[in-house]
């Protein structure tokens, strides 16, 4: 089974063509919409993000927030009245609004849930999140104080019921950093004010992790589709016939396949994430098992693919046609090409059929998110992925299983 | 594993209920593709060291012959053993038994020949030292040392040949099955490949050589087996064939031309079988050098006048005519 594996991955290396598609590839590609989403990981350069916001409470207190959140530099306020911005969000023609509700500056005072709302177009969730982030933290230092946290979470959710789980769990964790000085549930007496400066949360900026994880997967894709490929060309060759011949069970050549599969397919994906890191700064640092969780389900996942389609393709041009047309069609779908968000809701709900998405929105969890390795949604999205390997893996055993017969 | 040691000396356990030791017997097999038959209850034995040939046409079942006995094959009936193995209940100790050279080139091309030789070797759980030794003895006696690693896609048609032999000797195997090694080859190489076969058939390994070159079944073989459309029609020695259906050799003269009168001389002077056609007369002898100049003689005093003199012995094309009213090659 191991001697399988190596002999493939010398193969593998003796192919100049695989390794440059595997290695070198992904390279310019992951620089190109890196590029094309702004993704350098310096936030601070971006361009301001107009907020528009409604004061109905219109006293010292809400005014104070207003004049605070326009003088952030990441943030532009616009104030308009409540009718014409629901207007606006009901035509599409802004995302969303930041209301400030009357009795903010009582609630604030007697230490109550605060009377904000943010109301957004339900097919932008994703730019919401963007924004939620780089809000939350933000309002609760001009309104606030630690003890505003719970309250603040509660509050969130109960404006947000439709939102996104992952979502929302970005979201909390953006809050609680914000309220931040680490100990959350530590001594009463802390001082209320929030530490956390916001260098401290330069998270990398989504469109990086779009373009480093898009990228990515699909080129994952392309590249495993060739190794289970040479599958196909063992049977052409007359070697996997030959390889029956030896007391290797028929099943331990295709484990010897998935094996290599496996092991080319994390290289690959390391080595990108190392290169993003080095290059645009991607911050990978930040939550190294989690990466290793996702490295090794996308691997599985996508390894799992290709073998799939080496055990129901007939010849390796078929692999070849299938390939092309499957992956690119799960990257579009699934947001390599284009982040999912920007795509119709249709297209969205689509998107759960193919590898990318789980990948891509896995990759979000931890480098964008920030949600911690035992949280339920990124695991979640974990075990989808390590399901999609077992099914297309155990498919594939079948297939196999059933075709070695007329090798012969 | 230790049966597998010393050098392509195979050391063969005895068959303890038999008295004789065959390394191979095949009882009734039977095998069709789909409707298409292709095996119709073939049954053969092989003794140990012997040197067993399969001979047949093209499509005459060879290939899925030694299928089912190298176990990628599983046959509608019959039963095969190997040694003292089962080939159905114990495929594991037949397949560590066997070597298989297939038909077709199998070898990784973007390897040299080294690797594909330690790669090969390596499925059998050949000790890594001795695999290394055992591979620049194989390369030495394939002459092709100096190419090793060289990857096999630079080599000639004859040189992957060698290597693909070359493969399927490095666990030992007691038995090894040669499907047509010599089809598409250059005279060099085939001849280097005969030279390996007499040398490890000398040491005592079993061959079964799968071919339609009848003189390489006639040069090589102790026993033939000649197969027609999925069923052995005949088998034996060389000699045995030979006189199976009463085959003689005969002398067949060509003469200007023949009247009445000539052909009664010629009668009788001519001892044994003969018979004329049109101008040709076939003379059946079973010496043909006393016989030959005999009917020289005989037929210059009878005052026929010779075109042409023509001895047909008899061989394994003449068998298998006889046998099946058609040539082996067509
Ligand atoms: N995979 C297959 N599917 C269907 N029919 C087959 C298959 N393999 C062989 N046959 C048929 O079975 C018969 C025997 O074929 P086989 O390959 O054993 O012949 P062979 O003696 O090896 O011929 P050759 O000298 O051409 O190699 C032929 O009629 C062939 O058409
Ligand atoms: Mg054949």
């Amino acid at each position: 089974m191991f001697k399988i594996a190596v002999k493939d991955l010398k193969l593998f290396m003796a192919d100049k063509r695989a390794m440059l598609l595997t290695f070198l590839l992904p390279i310019p590609l992951i620089t190109l919409f890196s590029l094309a989403f702004g993704g350098s990981g310096k936030s601070s350069e971006a361009r301001p993000t107009i907020l528009i916001m409604c004061d109905e409470d219109k006293t010292k207190a809400s005014h104070h927030i207003v004049e605070q959140l326009d003088s952030l530099k990441e943030i532009k306020v616009q104030l308009s009245s409540l009718d014409t911005i629901k207007r606006w969000i009901g035509n599409g023609d802004e995302d969303a609004a930041l209301i400030l509700h009357k009795g903010l500056s009582d609630s604030m005072d007697a230490g109550k849930p605060l009377p904000m709302e943010l109301i957004y177009d339900k097919a932008k969730e994703m730019q919401m999140g963007i924004l939620m982030s780089a809000l939350s933290g933000n309002l609760m230092r001009f309104a606030g104080t630690k003890s505003f946290e719970k309250k603040a979470l509660a509050n969130f959710d109960k404006q947000n019921p439709g939102m996104d789980s992952a979502m929302r769990e970005g979201v909390h964790a953006m809050i609680a950093s914000n309220f931040s000085g680490g100990s959350r549930d530590g001594g009463k007496d802390e001082p209320m004010l929030k530490a956390t400066p916001m260098e401290a949360q330069k998270e990398n900026s989504p469109g990086l992790v779009q373009a480093v994880a898009g990228t990515a997967v699909m080129m994952l894709l392309f590249s495993v589709a060739g190794l289970g490929a040479s599958l196909l060309q063992e049977r052409e060759d007359g070697t996997l016939k030959k390889l029956l011949f030896s007391p290797l069970s028929p099943s331990n050549i295709l484990f010897g396949k998935m094996i290599s599969a496996n092991l080319v397919a994390m290289a690959q994906l390391l080595i990108m994430f190392l290169f993003s890191w080095l290059v645009f700064g991607l911050n990978i640092k930040q939550n190294i098992p989690g990466l290793i969780l996702m490295i090794v389900a996308t691997a599985f996942a996508c390894s799992g693919f290709g073998i799939f389609l080496a055990s129901v393709a007939k010849s390796r041009a078929q692999v070849q046609g299938m390939t092309t047309l499957i992956v690119l069609t799960m990257s579009a779908i699934g947001g390599s090409m284009i982040p999912s968000f920007v795509m119709p809701a249709w297209m969205q709900h689509m998107a759960v059929v193919s590898v990318n998405y789980w990948s891509i929105q896995g990759f979000y969890d931890i480098f964008w998110r920030v949600l911690p390795v035992t949280s339920p949604v990124f695991l979640m999205r974990v075990a989808v992925l390590l399901g999609i390997g077992l099914v297309l893996n155990f498919l594939a055993v079948r297939l196999y299983k059933r075709n070695i017969k007329s090798i012969a | 594993m230790e049966l597998l040691q010393g050098l392509f000396i195979p050391n063969i356990s005895p068959t303890l209920n038999d008295n004789i030791h065959f390394m191979i017997k095949v009882e009734n097999l039977k095998k069709s593709y789909g409707d298409v038959p292709a095996l119709n209850g073939v049954s053969f034995e092989i003794k140990e060291g012997e040197f067993f040939g399969l001979l047949g046409p093209n499509g005459a079942g060879k290939t899925t012959t030694i299928s089912i006995l190298s176990t990628i094959l599983e046959p509608n009936e019959g039963k095969v053993t190997i040694g003292t193995y089962d080939l159905k209940k114990d495929p594991g100790q037949c397949k560590r038994t066997i070597g298989v050279v297939t038909q077709e080139i199998a070898l990784y091309n973007k390897l040299s020949a080294y690797e594909n030789l330690m790669f090969w070797g390596s499925l059998y759980d050949v000790p890594a030292d001795d695999l290394k030794n055992r591979i620049a003895e194989t390369l030495q006696l394939f002459g092709l040392a100096d190419r090793q690693h060289d990857k096999i896609e630079t080599y000639s048609g004859g040189m992957k040949r060698r290597i693909n032999i070359a493969s399927a000797l490095l666990h030992r195997p007691k038995v090894l099955f040669m499907d047509e090694p010599t089809v598409g080859i250059d005279p060099q190489s085939r001849n280097l490949i005969f030279e390996v076969l007499e040398k490890l058939h000398k040491e005592g390994m079993t061959i079964v050589y799968t071919t339609h070159y009848m003189e390489e079944a006639e040069r090589f073989c102790d026993r033939i087996a000649i197969i027609d459309k999925g069923t052995i029609i005949a088998q034996g020695t060389l000699n045995e064939l030979k006189n199976t259906g009463g085959l003689k050799e005969s002398i067949a003269v060509t003469f200007l031309n023949l009247t009445d009168l000539v052909k009664t001389k010629i009668g009788t002077f001519l001892g044994g079988e003969f018979k004329f056609e049109e101008n040709v007369l076939h003379s059946y002898t079973s010496n043909v050098k006393t016989d030959l100049s005999r009917l020289i003689i005989g037929c210059s005093e009878a005052g026929a006048d010779i075109v042409n003199i023509e001895i047909q012995k008899v061989n394994l094309e003449t068998v298998f005519l006889s046998l099946t009213g058609k040539q082996l090659r067509d």
